[in-house]
């Protein structure tokens, strides 16, 4: 392989264009930092210190944002009276769930779509991206009279099916890709050794691992962010954290201290899987789309 | 173990064509070697005796037993990828182990069977290593550890050398003939390489554009190619051809070509007669069957003109124009002629081949 080095040579345009990028940087970061530095903070602050702010223009007066005794009692009321160890298990099984089950389906759906030929593939790949291509909002109401009359509303098995239901044919299209990239020998291989279809798809199932790793994590994320079913198909018995936030904000008063903890409480455990998966994320995701 | 019986197979991709009413029989403990240019059908028909494509009509038995509707793991075969195939993820060891794995076998025969075929391979020392860190040659005795584990019944070979170096190459070509002898077990090695098929196999099976041309040991199929197909493949460098036209009948006919008049001998004379030759044939002749001397007062059948020489260390390559034709004639000579010197050719008329210019029949 020929050396990857891009080789540059200062001049005064180029130095410009590194400071403004530079620049651009910094503003990016802060932009994108800030609001989550205003929610931690909050988070610790009681309702009186939450709105001490310094007046407009005046720089040096910043410190007063930062000038507060930490309070953890947003926390504690957020697990004691308002049961959000429940909404998180909510969270957690639902959103989990539907990526465990979506990637199950969808990596028996996408090897059989990547290893067999058959009449009317393409159109039976491009029906399963078009029921990705409405929005989710289009077919709520159908749903919702559909998991009604099943019984599904209101409890964790119908957010489960809700959330597959957008995840699955994301997961065909992406492991698809996965699959096609794992070269028909190794399976050929397994079956002259002696394996079946099933055992050959468990042989090159850890080839396709990065792939699935980062899946999961998509799907995780498509769940536990989600508002909309939650809201409407989840609502009643099983609440999960976007939707138990959003009920902190009650007409006679909103609480800002435990809307912020509970932003915090939603948002650490996303960034740590991130953080914990970000290589496998990197790899998975540029695996399916380079051809090598 | 067994013998592998092809009976009147076909295959078909779609329309098109693979291979065409083959019928081949492997004998028990048998090397045979399927050999032809890219595209002849003789991976498919590899594939087919795998299991890993169905034959779309005919038979094809191991012994006596019907294969067509086994599914491979159940055929007791083994195969050679082109490629390899080894399970990136799997150790050397356990890229052995998988069959042994799969048959359910305990775990200390398996390691039992997987270190021995490792020294017979000299692969002992890299089991853990992964396919990753290996060599192409190191790849290549893995997969065919992972082939002899398990005694299968026959040995399926898809090009397994082909993407060695030259070296290497012709060192596993005879590593892989003694350890098929060693193992005494049937084997079905597809090669597009001429070399491999003669230097290893016990018969060859030359087949082109899906049919077989000639199936037979490599000194038949050197010696009496049944087509110039076959004649031009097999040999390196190949064989001359030259349009010649044929004159005088009987027991005394002659190859007349530009200035050039071959007397064929008479039983020669007798099969052309006999076969009802057309007056107009090809003329084959190996460059290891004719002889050169420099100079233009030589007194040998053809004068010709030097084009270019390609020493070859021990031997000579030369190649040779007259009138629109050129030949290739090997010999082994201290004297390098320098392009465009003139030279006389000789041709060893017992080792003539004619073949109809229309069908590439070979008459002899």
């Amino acid at each position: 392989m020929a050396s990857r080095e891009i080789v540059r040579y200062k001049s005064p345009a180029r130095t410009a264009f590194s400071v403004l990028v530079i620049l651009f940087l910094i503003i990016f970061f802060v932009w994108t930092v800030l609001p989550l530095a205003i929610m931690l903070t909050s988070s610790f602050k009681d309702l009186l210190d939450a709105f001490k702010l310094p007046a407009e223009g005046d720089w040096g007066g910043v410190g007063v944002m930062f000038d507060f005794k930490p309070t953890g009692a947003h926390y504690v009321e957020l697990f004691t009276e308002k049961h959000f160890g429940e909404y998180m298990r909510n969270s957690l099984i639902a959103s989990l769930g539907s990526a465990v089950v979506s990637v199950f389906l969808g990596s028996m759906a996408a090897y059989a779509l990547s290893r067999a030929e058959f009449r009317g593939k393409k159109d039976l790949l491009f029906w399963i991206i078009s029921t990705r291509m409405a929005p989710v909002v289009a077919v709520m109401v159908p749903l919702y009279v559909i998991f009604r009359s099943s019984g599904l509303v209101g409890t964790l098995p119908g957010l489960i099916l809700a959330y597959t239901t957008f995840n699955l044919p994301f997961a065909i299209w992406i492991l698809k890709g996965f699959f096609d990239n794992v070269p028909y020998a190794i399976e050929e291989a397994a079956l002259c050794d002696g394996a079946n279809r099933w055992q050959a798809l468990r042989m090159i199932m850890p080839l396709v691992a990065p792939g699935v790793g980062a899946f999961i994590v998509l799907c995780v994320l498509f769940g536990w962010n989600d508002f909309l079913f939650a809201s409407i198909i989840g609502s009643g018995g099983a609440k999960t954290l976007p939707v138990a936030t959003a009920e902190l904000v009650q007409p006679v008063k909103i609480q800002w201290g435990s809307i912020m903890a509970a932003g915090v409480v939603t948002t650490v455990p996303m960034m740590f899987l991130g953080l914990l998966i970000r290589r496998y994320l990197v790899t998975g995701l540029t695996m399916g789309a380079v051809r090598e | 173990m067994t013998s592998v019986t092809i009976k009147d197979v076909w295959k078909y991709y779609g329309k098109t064509m693979a291979v065409k009413e083959l019928n081949i029989e492997v004998r028990d403990n048998e090397f045979l070697c399927l050999l032809g240019p890219s595209g002849c059908g003789k991976s498919s028909t590899l594939r087919m005796l795998a299991g890993l494509e169905f034959i779309s009509s005919g038979e094809v038995f191991f012994g006596d037993l019907k294969v067509n509707d086994i599914p491979p793991r159940d055929r007791d075969i083994a195969m050679v990828f082109e490629n390899y195939a080894l399970y990136p993820h799997k150790t050397v060891f356990e890229n052995m182990a998988n069959p042994l794995k799969l048959q359910r076998m305990n775990k200390t025969d398996i390691k039992e069977r997987v270190v021995w075929a490792a020294q017979m391979l000299e692969i002992e020392e890299l089991l853990q290593r992964k396919p990753v860190e290996l060599s192409g040659g190191q790849k290549q005795r893995t997969a065919i550890g992972r082939a002899i584990v398990r005694e299968p019944k026959v040995f399926l070979f898809d090009e397994p050398i082909a993407h060695l170096d030259a070296k290497l190459r012709s060192h596993m070509r005879g590593e892989l003939k003694h350890l098929q002898r060693r193992l005494e077990t049937t084997t079905v090695y597809v090669t597009h390489d001429q070399l491999e098929g003669m230097t290893m196999a016990d018969r060859i099976a030359v087949m082109h554009e899906g049919v077989l041309q000639q199936l037979g040991t490599p000194g038949e199929i050197y010696n009496h190619p049944v087509n110039e197909f076959v004649a031009g493949f097999v040999g390196e460098p190949p064989m001359n051809f030259l349009d010649c036209r044929i004159e005088g009948a009987g027991d005394s006919a002659s190859l007349v070509y530009d200035n050039m008049n071959l007397a064929l001998g008479g039983e020669q004379s007798r099969i052309l007669e006999t076969k009802g030759a057309a007056r107009e044939v090809r003329l084959g002749i190996r460059p290891d069957d004719l002889t050169i001397e420099m100079g233009t007062d030589h007194g040998l059948e053809l004068s010709a003109k030097i084009f270019v020489t390609e020493p070859l260390g021990g031997d000579m390559l030369i190649e040779a124009d007259f009138g629109q034709d050129r030949m290739t004639i090997k010999r082994k000579i201290a004297e390098l002629g320098q392009p465009g010197d003139a030279c006389g050719i000789a041709v060893n008329s017992e080792k003539l081949h004619v073949f109809d210019r229309d069908t590439g029949e070979a008459f002899f």
